[in-house]
């Protein structure tokens, strides 16, 4: 795992929860985020990311985190 | 379906009707007014002028000054007429049809006077018609033998009291046609073209009288006029003063076949002037419903890299980059790719292999690939440079309108009344277009621009914005939504179209969002550097100003907020009711000829053609049937995904069909660590491109020229690509991809093009109705082209949205991360120049680079003080990602602290400058803002670190063809 693309996919991450992750609830802006990296983002990437995100835990938002959270559980659910 | 007649359309546009059609609504209670003429009754809109009128009943009046695509002239007195009941003979083109007329256009008369004036035109003209490159398509030579000219009476410099123009010299400047004034009649069409059609205002008439002549600037050559070389007067002129260079050497072409431009995405319909299988000549053609006839200096004259000796014809392969290319069959070179491709998906995975899609190729092509990738590799790993262009607009329209595409024609802007151009900068990347932008304003069109730099249409001739909004680079969305913010809370929104055609639980809650103080231009000015009161004046205008629409551009998609940009144009639309009729609507101007085409056809890595999700069951069984292949439900990697996957070592094959990544994606350096990590990298392209240094495989692709398929333009409309000459390497490049995916196992059977499209049909509803022989029949389709549509879809979301009701979008500015800081103080933005396209393989092999041999930085005056730099200084641009050396040109365009260059020529490498930053929503890079420093240099002819690189690099890889 190259730094690099990991650092890519955390920032990645985080852009997309604080452009969609706005809103009413923070449930609401939790569920566009994990909507948004599910349809947009390759298995591998999202497999990536959520095997690292503990390592990388302080560089994600909190939004960003409850989602790869959530992704994460979906993952393992597959 | 009822038809009612339209000028528009129902005229042949192989015909000159010597006066442009009347402006006509063609509806059931549009009335046409009745004349008689030469005995024939003829029915024709009110305003058409009695030489249109004629024409329309066949009956070809003579004329010179007239040609119908600039307004009446009435100069040359050859097109007189005998009216009953009126003194005099009037000139047919500037005299309007009226309800009963009666018009002689021929008695012995009428022939006299004509005579008598053709004979004075020719008395200051050469005789020497056999030689002449007009030979066979000179006006002057039809009307001398229409009106029966017989003998000429005033000739040689003693019969005429001033001097004539008979030995006037030659201009050549220009490198794709010649002026020369000896065979000029002062008619006026070249100037008028240039005002009219073009709206550059190049050309005008010198002196008075006998002494008067054309001339570009003030007695300029050519090419030191103000001329873009869009070709209007060339095709406006009736004799050979104005005439192409190639038809100077090769004379008149034999043949003609209607194809579309393979440059930007207006998608100009030109007629291929053959002989024999050689283009001799490119013409607009005025049946082409986007370009009507226009064309610009791409278009029009640089298609001599078609044929150019650069081009690479036969397949190639090596075991690593650092060797020589091998030429072998096509059989050996698909082997080849598919046994590497299939090795590399064994060791590494199903995953570790993909393709990217050609812009540039057709949709036929384009949609083969993005099949092979699903079908033979078996994952979703297809992109497009879409991603690095326009993505955005995709993910921003779908998500607010319904449907990833502009709403409108580009007829409609001859209905707008405030024009809205967002990071476009339609006269030099969309020109044709440009011009009719232009006329529009010229009209009394009101014009917001909205852009860093100052661009032509801000202060052009007889063009110039109301407001230019010169925001700093990065700040779009406090743009817009400053601009949304002033027409809430001053109540100019279109409240009962929002009721009737949005949802109204999103937009309370965007209404709140917008409302909010954070967004008041008084508050963004801090960002955007926009004076509140600019904001206002503009909001204000185009809530207002009666029809409004919105034009953009890259400048708005190549950033970390592209697609919230977008979404937040789709909002000021909706805000305002400026969607769904003609003069309204969000118009992304497309970058490459078939961005549009390759997006619909499936090349994003999520969506199959005509844009449903990969994850749909529903979606996928209809393509695993016709397929008859399993496809993976899970989305791909795009581009950008797939060069950090290949830099990180789990990613190591591409096939990769007319793009050149290594050249157009940011941050080469990057870029090429991707590539150079690859251990199959297959690319199919006409020349041996950037990207193609650093391949395996190399399949020789055709030119637009070499084969039949389908463009798709920026408006929607799909239009036919013909063949004129064989393929040079001997397949097309759809059989390309066919033997490719053969030799990976999976086979797909088309005998022509035209039977991929009819699949595209089959498995795309918006593209249910078109076919070959439809697009024949109408020249060209916009889609969706249905059962519903037959005809096609000029305007979208007309009674209701695609979505169902429109979606206001919360769009929160949130900054960039590329900062200005002390080590890097100034923001970079890149663009386009008018003369180049794109990466350059194509512009710069023709003469073309006249205008623009290498890329330059432009930078404010204030800016090159503070550093010494003067125009034409050698300086260093540096960013945290590289730093490159190129020549500056200190300009009053750019603002203080912004710079600017262009990415057209390889060895200036723009993108080592610029970052990895992308959009949040799709990964399109932020080309648009790079923080960089600028020095002088004091050596003249250092290059920097990379540039050495590069020259060593390409110099070997050069050596390593066996031409």
């Amino acid at each position: 795992m190259s730094e690099n693309e990991l650092s890519h996919l955390i920032k990645m991450a985080n852009q997309i929860a604080s452009n969609i992750g706005i809103g009413s609830t923070e449930e609401d802006c939790v569920k566009k985020v994990v909507t948004h990296i599910t349809a947009f983002w390759a298995l591998p990437m999202r497999q990536k990311i959520c095997a690292n995100m503990e390592e990388f835990a302080e560089d994600l938002n909190p939004i960003a985190t409850k989602a790869l959270l959530e992704i994460q559980a979906n993952l393992k659910a597959a | 379906m009822l038809h009612f007649f339209d000028p528009r359309t129902d005229l042949d546009s192989e015909i000159d009707y010597g006066t442009p059609p009347a402006t006509f609504d063609p509806t059931p209670d549009a009335e046409l007014i009745s004349l008689s003429i030469d005995g024939n009754e003829v029915r024709v809109p009110e305003g058409t002028s009695v030489m249109h009128a004629a024409a329309m009943a066949g009956i070809n009046i003579p004329k010179l000054c007239a040609t119908d695509s600039l307004e009446a002239f009435g100069s040359c007195r050859i097109c007189l007429v005998q009216i009953e009941g009126r003194r005099g003979f009037p000139a047919s083109c500037t005299t309007p049809a009226e309800a009963g007329m009666e018009v002689k256009t021929q008695n012995d008369k009428i022939g006299k006077l004509r005579r008598n004036v053709m004979e004075l035109y020719i008395s200051d003209h050469p005789l020497d018609c056999l030689t002449c490159p007009a030979n066979g398509d000179c006006e002057l030579q039809d009307m001398a033998g229409a009106v029966g000219l017989r003998n000429v009476r005033y000739t040689g410099q003693s019969a005429i009291p001033s001097h004539t123009h008979l030995d006037e010299k030659k201009d050549t400047s220009n490198p794709y046609f010649t002026f020369d004034a000896s065979k000029c009649i002062v008619c006026n069409r070249c100037v008028r073209a240039c005002e009219e059609t073009q709206g550059t205002f190049a050309l005008t008439i010198s002196s008075r009288g006998f002494e008067s002549k054309v001339s570009p600037g003030q007695d300029d050559a050519f090419m030191d006029s103000d001329c873009v070389s869009c070709g209007a007067c060339v095709q406006a002129c009736p004799t050979a003063t104005l005439m192409e260079t190639s038809i100077i050497d090769k004379g008149q072409p034999e043949h003609s076949v209607i194809t579309t431009c393979a440059y930007c995405g207006v998608g100009c319909a030109f007629k291929a002037d053959m002989k024999g299988d050689e283009v001799i000549r490119m013409t607009p053609w005025k049946g082409g419903k986007a370009n009507r006839g226009h064309s610009c200096v791409k278009g029009r004259f640089a298609f001599g890299y078609a044929t150019h000796q650069d081009r690479i014809t036969s397949p190639m392969v090596r075991d690593s980059i650092d060797q020589p290319w091998r030429k072998v069959s096509f059989e050996e070179a698909f082997d080849v790719a598919a046994t590497r491709i299939k090795g590399i998906q064994e060791k590494y995975g199903r995953n570790s292999v993909g393709g990217i899609t050609s812009s540039r190729c057709t949709n036929e092509e384009t949609y083969l690939v993005q099949k092979l990738v699903r079908a033979a590799f078996g994952n979703n790993n297809v992109d497009t440079c879409a991603r690095v262009c326009h993505s955005p607009t995709g993910f921003g329209l779908k998500t607010t309108l319904g449907e990833s595409a502009g709403t409108q024609t580009f007829d409609s802007v001859e209905k707008t009344d405030v024009i809205m151009v967002i990071g476009a900068n339609p006269t030099d990347a969309h020109p044709v277009f440009g011009s009719r932008m232009k006329k529009r304003i010229r009209e009394g069109a009101k014009l917001i621009v909205v852009d860093p730099r100052s661009i032509d249409l801000v202060n052009g001739p007889h063009v110039n914005a109301d407001y230019h909004l010169q925001l700093m680079p990065g700040t779009n969305v406090a743009f817009v939504n400053a601009m949304a913010h002033v027409i809430v809370n001053e109540g100019l929104e279109a409240a009962d179209f929002i009721a009737e055609r949005c949802e109204t639980e999103a937009f309370h809650e965007w209404k709140n969002f917008i409302s909010d103080e954070r967004h008041s231009p008084e508050n963004t000015e801090q960002f955007t550097g926009i004076p509140a009161a600019y904001i206002r004046g503009a909001a204000r205008l185009y809530a207002t100003g009666g029809n409004g629409s919105i034009y953009y551009g890259l400048g708005v998609t190549e950033h970390s907020q592209g697609s919230s940009t977008v979404m937040g144009i789709a909002n000021l639309a909706m805000l305002t009711g400026n969607v769904g009729r003609d003069g309204v609507g969000v118009n992304p101007l497309r970058g490459q000829n078939n961005v549009q085409g390759s997006c619909d056809m499936g090349s994003f890595p999520h969506e199959l053609p005509g844009y449903r999700h990969i994850s749909g069951q529903a979606v996928r069984d209809l393509f695993e049937d016709a397929w008859k292949v399993k496809l993976d439900p899970e989305p791909g990697y795009r581009i950008t995904n797939m060069l950090d996957a290949a830099v990180e070592g789990s990613y190591k094959g591409l096939y990769v069909q007319g793009e050149d990544i290594a050249q157009s994606d940011p941050n080469t350096k990057h870029v090429e660590a991707a590539l150079r990590n690859m251990e199959c990298l297959i690319v199919q392209d006409i020349f041996l491109n950037e990207t193609a240094k650093f391949a395996h495989v190399f399949l020789p692709g055709t030119s637009f020229l070499e084969k039949n398929g389908t463009f798709t333009n920026a408006e929607r409309r799909i239009s036919p690509v013909r063949k004129v000459m064989p393929p040079m390497p001997g397949l097309e490049d759809w059989q390309v991809t066919l033997g490719l995916s053969k030799a990976l196992g999976y086979e797909m059977h088309y005998e022509h093009p035209s039977e991929i499209m009819a699949e595209i049909a089959a498995l795309t509803p918006t593209f249910s109705n078109v076919t070959y022989e439809r697009l024949d029949e109408e020249g060209s389709l916009q889609w969706p082209c249905n059962d519903e549509t037959p005809y096609g879809t000029p305007i979208m979301h007309v009674d209701g949205f695609v979505r169902g009701k429109g979606f206001f979008a919360l769009t929160e500015y949130v900054p960039t991360e590329e900062k200005v800081t002390r080590r890097f103080p100034l923001l970079l933005t890149t663009g386009r120049i008018l003369s180049q396209y794109n990466v350059g393989a194509q512009t710069r092999r023709t003469e073309n680079s006249s205008w623009h041999g290498e890329d330059t930085l432009e930078i404010h005056p204030q800016d090159a003080e503070d550093r010494g730099i003067n125009t034409g200084d050698l300086v260093s641009l540096a960013s945290r990602a590289g730093d490159t050396h190129l020549r500056a040109l200190v300009s009053d365009r750019m603002q203080p602290g912004v710079v600017y260059t262009t990415f057209h020529h390889p060895e200036t490498g723009a993108n080592v400058i610029t970052t990895d930053n992308s959009d949040w929503a799709t990964n399109c890079p932020e080309y648009k803002v790079t923080a960089v420093q600028v020095d002088k240099l004091i050596s003249e002819t250092a290059s920097s670190e990379w540039q050495n690189q590069f020259a060593e690099f390409t110099e070997q890889q050069i050596a390593f063809i066996d031409k």
